[in-house]
């Protein structure tokens, strides 16, 4: 037997070039060129040049738009034809003189789906139409103009089956993208992020916040954060698993590409510059309850103390502008509606971006630098993020046959004060929201006292005040991060290219929360810190090789190996009590521990794959891949899987009516074999616990949650089939373009990571369990309504289904849990039959008989029902965004509406607005008191009055907690997401400045919410990008954004 | 000919694909997590669970029975409604009573088994087998007395036997295996073995003293059956007894503490106390809006009661004041706002009650003296008579806050004398009269173990408490009569939680579990 290790990577280039032996042919004419875009006069690196008629001869241009293309004898009699295409240009046929061997050649925009080259797995660039997959690319500048600090948030609406979206925690916050559905009960189902063909890490250092986390539940920023969209060239979003086939198992939930850009061969340095400054405010106020102000029991507070007890409640007397009422200030104020607490208590937030890349290089080599700086403070006083990006992209072509690609990228991230969510202490958004309506959340200020002490506003003081959070806890962050991309290819002879690449993505983050001395809860503080180096580095080994194995039959095929390893350094620092008050370090605590974790994952993998062309009319594509998980029982570490893809050109094999100029079928199937997300699974381990005195030992906890997890011997590779058929088509002249998908993805023994009840001693347990199922259709309709030369429209419409469904867990197992609320309000969980991520909760529980409210006669409450209620789903099935461009001479105005519907929410805010007396929904009783009409607990008649004396009305609705049904909503939405209204200025005002082009815009995100059910917060609240997701959890309201961009190219 | 080139190579390259090699060299190192051992000692798990199963509850304090209970038993009470839940049962506030169940089985239930697992082979380490087993007993009665039926023998198998919804037990089954898990423990304790020597926190491994904890347990236990099934009462209790219960001070289980450091080191009712509270330690500006109740303290005035001074203080001018004349206990009705004299009214003393370094009595001599009081009123027992077991009781319980604070906790040998001349048992009272007098001195002398407290309540009915009838109460004006099993336990063991529920009566603060039956 061949016995071979993967780090032995002469012996498998050996093979692939017994393999690839070309069959060198006699070249009689090389035809050499240039490839720029029409207007703006820019190098276009892979575009390709082709030769009419027969495709298998073919380039694609280099960094700097510089092509050679060798045409052998005898293929072609008379003119030579070539045809040049490149992603969102025109695609041209030219014709050459007799002897012409050099050309320069400009290429209008736009977007005829037909020729397009998009890039592919492992930076491919193919052609679109060989595709047997759906493939969605867009532009880099789609995301300079409005941006987001969070690149992926700009995804939004966008692309068909992408659904993508910001949370609310800040300007340094995570995104959550999901494509086509969860498609794994157990992983985070995010796509892998893919910068150049090589992986990026998107992880949240120390994971992701929880649902029902506190004072530390920040969200830390994940790894997409850290990308500059200046820096972007194009991303392309490949959505199935045949797509994704050669990343293996990370892109079984999809993978997101992004191409940097190069720089280019030019006389001089070109300089772009782009700045952005927007400024953000809170896009919703909550409809609160105005009758009744602050007090108890129908009475307003009249001094100190009254106040304090009632410094969160509205259950007080009439509103009516008395003067005896006491806030918690001790001042009297006039008894007065306070409506805009929320606008008063967060501030504007502003964003200041600005950029400047430096490009050129020559036939060698090329260089592109650029810096970019990012300023944003949040709508939270004192909260910022500030983000530092130094890219440097190099690329040379030695030698005919050598050429490298280099890219160095270098991050200095900062976060301060970032904002908790989830639970009470020290999350201070609880203040505006649930503050008595009839004070001033001003009157809080500055929060603490003459002694920097927490000053008490209510009655729990667990609900921190929300000015000494902002002035008093502390929370700071530092992510130093560096890419690195270093990549040579070898081509012995035409066509037969030997690549190695190698990258790691590195940082080092450094974190400490505070909570100070004085905080009324804990009064001596808490200190939290986290200090960790996490890399991602792969090195890939690829070769490729292209012929005709026959006139009509072009061929190509591509074989190599990858070496993924993961590894992270961490540090987890806790203490209590700081000994010296109000001097905030981890050498003065009372109390003090430092906890390791030193997660170690590796996958190697050998895959290959061929391509096959029929005359460009038929297109096959067969891949197949190994991979060996590191995270897996050794008996069972590894898994085979294999794909296969096709298109068929109708439009060019038969003829079809005239109105419809291009037609493409397409469809393929795919496994994708997947590892347990994280290591140390298999065995259960023991750690020693944090201790003063005698050593303590238990079972290691969850290094994130600290959740005993019952471990599994036996986790084998978990499987994700996909097939999917479609068809692409454009009448009329390229006006009007449709594509249509539909997919179905089936993932079998999937890793789980669930909820156990703990009374089996554990309080997680890893599963090999379990079939999900997520199919769905995907269309993207296109059209140019109007094509003038002064005026034009464009309108794009994507819209997407996804149907999920839990097929099956384990054995005797109806459903798990993948989250809790706070207070265990309701639950998330994946209940067999039901899509990902069922909201669970209880009901008031009704006669079955007449459908009345049953009552318990003892406390006057609604009876509640089990917490196995099911309420709804808490992923929207339903996305679609739709794109309107304008352009009329130099002005252009591109509007962007974005929708999810037929998704669930949770509200946690307003199950605590409602125990203070604030929703509308409390006012029934207030006066005369509240008929409670039903049946009791033994099915006789029950009626009975309830007032506010002895606080039984109050008590009442604060019950209200207890039934999960009071507080859920649908989250479906339809969103003004993104406006740019654009205004090119003529280059003749620029003349004096040496200025090419300048363009100055508006740009506005998340301008306004067109439809929504809540009518007290966004329905995109979420607070964390795990799968938790259908919780509102208190969070920083969402915002909407303006501002002005201006882009420069001298 | 090149295309059988082609074809070999191909099928060179789909072997290599296919597996026929490994490239997972070094993995298995590669999974083994650096940072963790495989294999578990014994006695560092056993020092854990003594911490979690003496009240520990995971790190989450202010809302374990051991805390609120102590206002259930009118020790505390707060004008807070979300802190007063133990004092007001307010029904809004009933999840509280979860708590203690949810952290039990994940901690000391869990570390036990894996403490069991490990030493029950091997004959040379009976002893910290039979110690784990004692301990595992007071365990589970802690939690099956405030829930009544709760998974017990399928309980912590998660790992061990993949058994990730275990069935509820019926208390009366618990109760016969905890009763007969004792007897057997008890006597496989051999002196001439090896211990857990200064792991264990409560003996220090002394095997003598754990088999008199193991009888005592049982004394305890077997007491706890006099309103469900007589017979067995007498029979364990007279066994238990006959065995060797704890007698002299230096007996007392207890588990020791250290004051600073680690919370985990440090006295977990007091932990909880001085979090919830006490921390600001000026009297005004107590946390949770904590306080002594006035039955509590009005009760120790009523008595001349010498322990006034030593748990009771009243702030006064910033320093804490122990004159008895000045103690005033806070009103349990209080409607949630702070009143004006708040710092008027009396509050755990710092000196005594809430050292943090101070043991935690798990099991006294005055608490075996007060059973066996009753045992002799019943005429299961004549080694004593009640009234002296009684004395004895009343005369151990006040000694014992030398043993918890030192100098600061202690009383005067005439002042006990003094207190038990005028406060004898009445021999020729009925029954009910002395068991009255006996269970109020029971909850004068055990505080703070309130949960011992609150369980002899029920099943004796005294201290003759007045229930505190606040408005939105939970029970309709009663003392409850259990704690609530979690809301988890609905989604994530449904079935079983509702045969329990189905078998035990709702899942109801007022439902009676077994041994508690009307």
């Amino acid at each position: 037997m061949i016995k071979l290790r993967m780090t032995h990577w002469g012996s498998l280039l050996v093979c692939l070039l017994l393999f690839l032996c070309g069959h060198g042919q006699e070249q009689v004419r090389s035809i050499h060129g240039t490839v720029r875009g029409a207007t703006d006069r820019i190098a276009l690196s892979g575009a390709t040049v082709a030769l009419a008629g027969h495709r298998e001869i073919a380039t694609s241009t280099d960094a700097t738009g510089n092509f050679s293309l060798k045409i052998p004898a005898g293929k072609v009699e008379g003119a030579i034809r070539l045809v040049i295409s490149s992603i969102g240009y025109q695609t041209l046929e030219v014709v050459l003189e007799p002897h012409q061997t050099e050309l320069s050649i400009s290429l209008e925009t736009g977007t005829a789906a037909m020729n397009e080259v998009v890039v592919t797995a492992l930076g491919i660039n193919r052609e679109k139409k060989a595709l047997g997959y759906a493939v969605t690319t867009v532009k880099g500048d789609e995301f300079t103009q409005a941006r987001e600090n969070n690149l992926a948030n700009a995804l939004s609406g966008k692309v068909a089956g992408v659904n993508a979206a910001g949370l609310s925690t800040g300007p340094g916050g995570s995104s959550r993208v999901t494509i086509r559905g969860n498609g794994t009960l157990g992983s985070d189902n995010q796509p892998l992020y893919v910068v150049n063909g090589m992986p990026i890490d998107n992880s949240v250092p120390g994971g992701a916040p929880t649902a029902n986390g506190i004072t530390n539940n920040v969200d830390r920023g994940d790894g997409i954060a850290g990308i500059n969209p200046d820096d972007i060239e194009s991303i392309s979003v490949l959505k199935g698993g045949t797509a994704a086939a050669l990343y293996g198992s990370r892109a079984s939930n999809g993978v997101i590409l992004i191409t940097t850009k190069k720089g280019r061969v030019q006389k001089g340095i070109g300089v772009e510059y782009n700045s952005t400054a927007t400024l953000e405010n809170v896009a919703v106020t909550p409809d609160f309850q105005y009758t009744y102000g602050q007090g108890l029991d129908g009475v307003e507070s009249t001094d100190l103390n009254s106040a304090q007890a009632s410094g969160r409640k509205s259950w007080g007397a009439p509103i009516d502008g008395n003067s005896n009422y006491v806030a918690v200030d001790g001042q009297h104020h006039p008894y007065t509606a306070k409506k805009r607490n929320l606008q008063n208590f967060y501030q504007t937030g502003s964003t200041f971006t600005n950029s400047v890349a430096l490009s050129g290089g020559n036939e060698k080599a090329t260089y592109r630098l650029s810096a970019a700086d990012l300023k944003s403070n949040g709508i939270l006083q004192n909260t910022s993020y500030d983000r530092k990006t130094l890219n440097l992209a190099l690329n040379g072509r030695l030698t005919d046959k050598l050429s490298i690609d280099a890219l160095a990228q270098y991050n200095l991230e900062t976060g301060h004060d970032r904002t908790g969510a989830g639970d009470a202490l020290g999350n201070p958004n609880w203040t505006p929201l649930e503050i008595a309506n009839t004070a001033d959340v001003r009157w809080l200020k500055p929060g603490y006292d003459s002694n920097g002490n927490e000053q008490i506003w209510n009655d729990a003081s667990i609900a921190s005040n929300g000015y000494f959070v902002i002035n008093k806890y502390q929370e700071n962050d530092t992510k130093n991060r560096f890419i690195g991309q270093a990549s040579v290819a070898f081509e012995p002879v035409s066509n037969l290219v030997f690549k190695g690449t190698i990258s790691e993505d590195h940082y080092n983050y450094n974190y400490y929360n505070i909570l100070p001395t004085g905080t009324l809860y804990e009064p001596n503080g808490q200190y939290t810190g986290l200090k960790t180096d996490v890399s991602e580095t792969n090195g890939l080994v690829t070769a490729s090789y292209k012929t005709s194995l026959t006139r009509d039959l072009g061929f190509s095929a591509l074989a190599g190996g990858n070496t993924r390893k993961y590894a992270e350094n961490r540090l987890t620092l806790n203490g209590l009590n700081f000994t010296i008050p109000y001097f905030y370090s981890f050498s003065n605590l009372g109390s003090s521990s430092t906890v390791p974790y030193s997660p170690r994952i590796g996958t190697n993998s050998i895959f290959g794959s061929v391509d096959l062309d029929y005359k460009s009319l038929l297109f096959i594509t067969i891949s197949g891949r190994e991979d060996w998980f590191s995270t897996l029982s050794p008996q069972n570490n590894h898994i085979f899987y294999p794909s296969v893809g096709g298109s068929f050109i109708l439009s060019d094999a038969v003829r079809l009516p005239e109105f419809i100029n291009y037609a493409k079928l397409r469809g393929s199937w795919a496994q994708v074999g997947g590892g347990a997300p994280d290591p140390y699974q298999i065995n259960l381990t023991y750690s020693n616990v944090a201790s003063s005195g005698p050593t303590l030992q238990n079972v290691t906890g969850d290094a994130n949650t600290g959740a005993n997890t019952i471990s599994n011997p036996n986790l084998k590779p978990y499987t994700s089939t996909t097939y999917e058929g479609g068809f692409e088509a454009e009448f009329l002249n390229s006006r009007l373009g449709l594509d249509v998908t539909y997919y179905n993805r089936q993932t079998t023994n999937d890793i789980v990571n669930t909820a156990v009840s703990t009374t089996s001693g554990y309080g997680n347990v890893i599963l090999n369990i379990g079939e999900l199922r997520n199919s769905g259709i995907e269309a993207l309709l296109t059209g140019k309504p109007v094509r003038t030369k002064n005026f034009g429209w464009n309108v794009s419409y994507n819209v997407a289904y996804n149907a999920n469904k839990v097929v099956e867990l384990a054995p005797g197992l109806p459903s798990i849990q993948i989250a809790n609320s706070v207070g265990n309000w309701a639950y998330l969980d994946q209940i067999v039959g039901r899509p990902f991520g069922t909201l669970v909760g209880t009901r008031m529980t009704r006669d079955p008989k007449t459908g009345l409210v049953v009552f318990n006669r003892v406390t006057h409450t609604p009876v509640m029902t089990t917490a196995t209620q099911i309420l709804g789903n808490s992923v929207a099935p339903y996305t679609m965004g739709l794109t309107n461009d304008f352009r009329y001479k130099r002005f252009t105005l591109s509007i962007l509406l974005d929708g999810k519907f037929g998704n669930k929410i949770f509200s946690i805010f307003e199950l605590y607005a409602t125990r203070m007396g604030k929703l509308k929904s409390t006012l029934p009783g207030r006066v005369g008191g509240l008929e409670l009409k039903g049946v009791d607990q033994k099915g006789a008649a029950y009626d009975t009055v309830i007032t506010q004396t002895g606080g039984v009305l109050r008590n009442y609705y604060d019950n209200y907690k207890t039934y999960s049904e009071l507080f859920l909503h649908d989250g479906s939405f339809v969103k003004l997401r993104q406006v740019i209204f654009s205004y090119q200025i003529p280059a003749a005002a620029l003349k004096g400045l040496k200025i090419q082009s300048a363009n100055i815009s508006f740009v506005a995100r998340n301008l306004l919410i067109l439809y929504r059910q809540t009518k007290n917060f966004d329905p995109e609240q979420s607070f964390t990008n795990s799968n938790a997701q259908g919780f509102e959890s208190i969070g920083l309201p969402r915002t909407r954004t303006y501002g002005l961009n201006l882009s420069l190219k001298l | 000919m090149m295309k059988r080139k082609y074809l070999y190579n191909t099928t060179v390259c789909l072997l290599v694909v296919t597996g026929f090699f490994s490239c997972d060299k070094g993995y298995k190192e590669l999974n083994v997590n650096p940072d963790a051992v495989i294999t578990p000692t014994p006695a560092y798990v056993f020092t854990l669970a003594e911490y979690d199963g003496a009240g520990y509850n995971g790190g989450a304090y202010g809302t374990s029975a051991a805390d609120f209970l102590l206002g259930t038993m009118q020790y505390t009470t707060s004008y807070n409604d979300v802190a007063g839940f133990g004092s007001k049962y307010i029904s809004s506030q009933v999840t509280q009573s979860e708590a203690s169940f949810s952290a039990a089985y994940p901690d000391e239930i869990n570390e036990l088994g894996i403490v069991i697992k490990t030493v029950k082979t091997d004959p040379s380490k009976v002893n910290l087998l039979a110690e784990a087993r004692i301990w595992r007993v007071y365990c589970f009665m802690r939690l099956t007395d405030l829930y009544g039926d709760i998974p017990y023998s399928q309980a912590g198998l998660g790992y061990d036997s993949s058994v990730y919804k275990p069935v509820y037990d019926p208390q009366q089954t618990i109760y016969t295996n905890l009763l007969s898990e004792l007897d057997a423990a008890a006597q496989s304790l051999d002196a001439s073995k090896a211990t857990f020597g200064s792991s264990d926190l409560i003996y220090g491994g002394n095997t003598a003293q754990w088999m008199k904890f193991a009888y005592s347990l049982m004394l305890r236990l077997g007491m706890r059956l006099t309103k469900v099934d007589i017979a067995s009462a007498q029979t364990w209790v007279t066994k238990a007894i006959a065995g060797g219960v704890i007698t002299q001070d230096a007996d007392i289980a207890k588990m020791s503490y250290i004051a600073t450091g680690q919370n985990i080191n440090k006295n977990p009712l007091v932990l909880d106390l001085w979090n919830n509270d006490y921390i600001a330690q000026n009297g005004n500006t107590n946390t949770e809006g904590g306080k002594y109740a006035d039955t509590w303290i009005s009760y120790l005035q009523s008595t001349n009661d010498p322990r006034l001074g030593v748990l009771s203080v009243v702030w006064v001018n910033g320093v804490p004041d122990t004159v008895a004349s000045i103690q005033k206990g806070m009103p349990q009705n209080i409607p949630n706002a702070k009143p004006a004299n708040f710092v008027t009214y009396s509050e755990p003393n710092p000196s005594t009650v809430l050292l943090m370094g101070s043991p935690k009595l798990l099991f006294t001599v005055a608490e075996s003296d007060f059973l066996m009081a009753e045992a002799a009123l019943r005429g299961w027992y004549s080694g004593a008579s009640a009234a002296s077991l009684y004395q004895a009781g009343i005369e151990a319980a006040m000694r014992q806050w030398t043993i918890i604070a030192g100098s600061a906790g202690t009383i005067a040998p005439t002042e006990i004398a003094a207190y038990v001349g005028n406060n004898p048992l009445n021999t020729s009272g009925s029954f009910n009269q002395q068991m009255a007098q006996i269970y109020t001195q029971f909850w004068v002398s055990i505080f703070p173990d309130a949960q011992e407290v609150y369980n002899n309540y029920r099943r004796t009915g005294y201290p003759a408490l007045v229930p505190n009838n606040y408005p939105t109460n939970a029970t309709g004006g009663q003392i409850f009569r259990r704690c609530l099993y979690p809301i988890s336990e609905q989604n994530l063991n449904a079935v079983n939680y509702s045969a329990a529920v189905s078998r035990q009566g709702p899942d109801d603060l007022m439902t009676r579990i077994w041994w508690d039956k009307q």
